[in-house]
């Protein structure tokens, strides 16, 4: 009876969740003749979106996919509003189909893209604020997570931004954070029981880090997207114990990604996103670690209807001697849900395996997440978990259950984009 | 989902008005109504079983919700009927309804859509006829309430708000400033709603439509 009441709220949130409207609009049947875009600021949006409007046209009216590129508009041109019209085309049964945008590019827009509560891990949350002008974006925030890493760090984030360095295909940022660490008790006994010998770093209480990145889109088109980031952290921390001493991780960075939707022709949708990245830290950029990181993820999506399937992969390798912030975990609010880190493994693995298969109707969303964090030289031993949740607009409410002999404590999530 | 068919003369632009909105209209109980800034009268009337109410002077069809559907999207309307016995103090029972309205681009018809159980589909329709489709599909069980005891009626009506002024939340997390903005709204900037209430009347003074099959007009 414990978790009944969120019993209650996920049925209630099916039946609320009723038909979306767009279904309902009697234009849906018409054709779509052309694509214009009218008001202040119709200029800078960047090609592969204008290509996505280009490839409406011909295709039948889709409200919901109208409703998806008015907002995309926005977040380019950072306007107060992007709403859409229709017109009658010069065709009979075709329509035209006509964005509007509204208002001058934002200035400052504040924001909370990250929040999530675990029942068994307290809140993260990241919020901040942007100035934009042009092209260029300054950023300043706080956050608070004891979600991502084996430990949780607090304290605040600013990025400078560029969109269109030389053409709108390279970017340039560069990051910058400071952060004060809190550790679970689980952790630092897990380092005590190591001693001395131990391969595993100890613990810090402060980090900061610096890192220029730039990236270049390789393709674009109906094939897909590339992008590769390249760049260099400087990344420096004051260790706790034995004394008090700043150490530092300096590390290129590279990463690759490939992006690619494919719409069907019965408003099927197929969306695949791949990446690779490595974190290569080197006496030569003046690292006391020396380690290279590996991670590759795969994510692939495919909608039909008001249902969706999406499996996700994620597999890491860790070679050299790598602080802990570089050390993989599971059994958090995105991998092995339900379980906890630091039953799993206190001080994070060197290798990780993760998938999780969700299927999604409506605001329903079922998930059965399988994975596996290790040492070197040491077994793999695969976990497993299951799990129902709610999903709106971003937000999220969740709850987790490991698959495990014994006592079975179920974890619950709710917040969103985590 | 079951497509309503639409007799022929809808087709052709007349007004369609069921018997039962004329028996409603004829038979009006003289009630105390609010539309917005207008007193109008709220007709109720009783079919042995549901609560039906009418309203031959509310057109809800204009302004911004109006503009909305002409630009083609689909606009959600949002009804409530609510039974009382003590003058809103405590609520008896409550009936939220949702009607999708769309405007054919093409035809100049409207098309209206009850969502739920039940979900209903008109189509070719005009204005007037859509929006008396939409008064005609709110009801509210008289279920318990004696023939001779004074009960009150409210019937709610607004537009919901449009999807992109509501999107406070996304891909990019909680948007600080446009919930600043949203919050900051006034008044005239939201959507229009009206309210109008009635009572204190008794089944037993109730116009009697003609049992279940009243529904069916």
């Amino acid at each position: 009876m414990r978790f009944a009441w969120l019993a209650s709220i996920l049925w209630s949130s099916l039946l609320l969740a009723g038909t979306p409207e767009q279904d309902m609009n009697v234009n849906t049947r018409y054709t779509v003749e052309s694509v214009d875009i009218a008001g202040d600021n119709p200029t800078g949006i960047s090609t592969g979106l204008r290509g996505e409007l280009t490839r409406l046209v011909g295709a039948k009216l889709n409200p919901a996919a109208l409703d998806d590129l008015a907002t995309r508009i926005r977040q380019e041109l950072h306007v107060r509003a992007v709403t859409h019209r229709l017109l009658r085309g010069q065709t009979p049964e075709h329509v035209r189909v006509v964005f509007d945008v509204r208002g001058t590019p934002a200035k400052f827009e504040a924001s909370v893209p990250k929040l999530v509560y675990r029942s068994d891990g307290g809140t993260s949350g990241l919020a901040e604020g942007t100035a934009t002008v042009g092209s260029q974006a300054f950023t300043f925030g706080g956050v608070s997570d004891g979600d991502d890493l084996a430990e949780r760090y607090t304290g605040i984030i600013a990025r400078y931004e560029d969109k269109h360095l030389a053409s709108d295909r390279v970017w340039f940022r560069v990051d910058f954070e400071s952060y004060h660490e809190q550790w679970s008790q689980a952790t630092v006994n897990a380092l005590d029981q190591q001693g001395a010998e131990s391969d595993t770093p100890g613990i810090y209480r402060t980090r900061q880090n610096i890192e220029p990145l730039v990236t270049f889109e390789l393709l674009r088109g109906a094939s897909g997207r590339v992008n590769l980031t390249v760049g260099t952290s400087f990344e420096r921390f004051q260790t706790q114990f034995p004394a008090a001493r700043t150490e530092s991780a300096n590390a290129m960075v590279t990463t690759l990604r490939y992006h690619r939707r494919v719409e069907g022709s019965d408003a099927n949708q197929q969306e695949w996103d791949a990446g690779y990245s490595l974190r290569a830290a080197t006496n030569l950029l003046g690292s006391d670690f020396a380690y290279a990181r590996h991670q590759g993820d795969v994510h692939y999506a495919y909608s039909w209807g008001r249902s969706q399937i999406l499996d996700d992969l994620t597999a890491g390798a860790i070679t050299g001697q790598a602080p802990l912030f570089e050390r993989f975990i599971v059994g958090n609010s995105t991998m092995l849900r339900g379980w906890n880190r630091f039953e799993l493994d206190p001080l994070g693995g060197n290798r990780v395996v993760a998938n999780t298969l969700e299927y999604r109707y409506r605001l329903l969303d079922v998930f059965y997440d399988s994975g596996a964090i290790w040492d070197q030289g040491q077994t793999a031993i695969l976990r497993h978990s299951v799990g129902v949740g709610v999903r709106q607009n971003g937000m999220y409410a969740a709850l987790a259950f490991p698959i495990r002999e014994g006592h079975i404590e179920p974890v619950f999530m709710v917040g969103m984009n985590y | 989902m079951r497509q309503t068919d639409i007799p022929s003369r809808n087709r052709k632009g007349a007004v369609p008005i069921s018997r039962r909105r004329w028996l409603l209209a004829s038979a009006a109980i003289p009630a105390s109504c609010l539309w917005g800034a207008e007193r109008l009268n709220l007709s109720v009337a009783w079919d042995g079983d549901d609560l039906h109410v009418a309203a031959p002077l509310l057109h809800f069809l204009a302004g911004k919700p109006l503009d909305r559907l002409r630009d083609g999207a689909a606009v959600v309307f949002l009804t409530q009927l609510t039974l009382t016995t003590d003058n809103f103090t405590t609520s008896l029972r409550r009936t939220p309804e949702r009607f999708v309205f769309s405007y054919d681009l093409w035809e100049e018809r409207f098309s209206v859509t009850k969502l739920g159980e039940g979900q209903r589909t008109v189509s070719h329709l005009s204005a007037v006829a859509a929006e008396a489709w939409c008064l005609d599909n709110v009801a509210i069980s008289s279920t318990g309430l004696p023939q001779d005891r004074p009960f009150w009626l409210r019937f709610e009506l607004r537009a919901a708000e449009p999807k992109d002024e509501a999107a406070v939340l996304g891909e990019s997390g909680l948007n600080l400033t446009r919930l600043i903005e949203m919050f900051s709204r006034r008044p005239r900037d939201r959507q229009p709603q009206w309210t109008a209430d009635a009572g204190p009347l008794r089944l037993g003074d109730l116009k009697r439509l003609v049992g279940r099959a009243a529904r069916a007009l």
